[in-house]
């Protein structure tokens, strides 16, 4: 069912997350873009007295700043979470499954 | 923020706020503006005829004939250096969208206090040509008493009124400085005559 199964090598391995510093980076990246394309927006508009202006230009950092943080772009990603290693695997996922099968059952009862 | 969707969605939430919060900047830094201008109002031919309003009834009402002058520059700009630095002449601020003119008259009759009819408007819009100057000009709509309070009337007055409409804020309604008093004769025209 899962389309990923069917995607080629090459697609599967193209990044898709960010880690947990990468998207605080990110949120303080567009607030800050956003900001001040705003800041620039209205004393811009404010000189030549056209709000469109001005709202021309806070949409421009809202897709500059859509670019820069929508993908997740290599920047986001150099601080990955040390994971612990995996443990061996046969015999515990073994355990686990018998023990979770036994909680069912007592449920059940 | 842990996808690209949440991020869109966030990223599009800020904006809106950001955009809302610059509105109303935009909103404030135009609310003391006064909006005030000087108008010219003059007059020409004034007659009144007796006639049946058939869209009302059958009976005699006053109708009143005006030819008038017009001069008016409503800027809306209240920021002196800004106009002398950057700026063409006649625009308005950015936080006006259009204007609605209308010139009405207003007048007392023994049977009614207060009476107020616009005879002529005019909207005009950002980018438009906001000097107006109109010489010998005709009423666009009927100058219609209701009764027969018109004839020898001498003290009616033609003002010019308007709303600003605004990008985001009040909707201020606003009358011109100077007004024009008119006479009206005390002879009814005959009704041959325009």
């Amino acid at each position: 069912m899962d389309i990923k199964a069917y995607l080629p090598e090459a697609i599967k391995k193209i990044p898709t997350h960010m880690d947990f510093v990468g998207q605080k980076k990110a949120e303080k990246m567009f607030q800050m873009i956003i900001i001040s394309f705003a800041v620039v927006g209205f004393i811009w508009g404010y000189i030549c007295q056209q709000f469109s202006q001005t709202m021309y230009i806070l949409i421009t950092g809202f897709v500059i700043s859509c670019l820069l943080t929508l993908p997740p772009w290599s920047m986001f990603r150099k601080n990955p979470l040390s994971w612990q290693k995996a443990r061996p695997e046969a015999e515990e996922i073994g355990s686990t499954t018998t023990s979770a099968s036994a909680q069912k059952s007592k449920k059940k009862k | 923020m842990n996808t690209a969707l949440s991020r869109l969605n966030t990223i599009f939430a800020f904006t809106l706020s950001v955009m809302a919060g610059l509105t109303f900047l935009c909103f404030l830094s135009t609310f003391f503006n006064e909006h005030k201008a000087d108008v010219a109002i003059n007059t020409g031919k004034v007659i009144v005829k007796n006639v049946p309003d058939y869209s009302a009834g059958r009976e005699k009402n006053d109708l009143g004939f005006v030819v008038f002058d017009l001069q008016t520059d409503i800027l809306f700009l209240d920021c002196p250096w800004l106009l002398t630095t950057f700026l063409p002449q006649g625009i308005f601020n950015w936080n006006v969208k259009q204007l609605f003119l209308y010139l009405f008259a207003e007048y007392e009759t023994e049977d009614h206090k207060l009476n107020q009819v616009v005879i002529w408007d005019k909207i005009i819009k950002r980018g438009e040509n906001s000097v107006l100057d109109y010489k010998k000009a005709n009423t666009k709509y009927y100058f219609w008493d209701f009764g027969n309070g018109l004839r020898s009337n001498k003290n009616v007055t033609l003002s010019l009124s308007w709303n600003v409409i605004p990008n985001a804020g009040t909707l201020p309604k606003i009358q011109g400085v100077g007004q024009h008093k008119i006479e009206f004769p005390s002879e009814y025209s005959p009704n041959r005559f325009q």
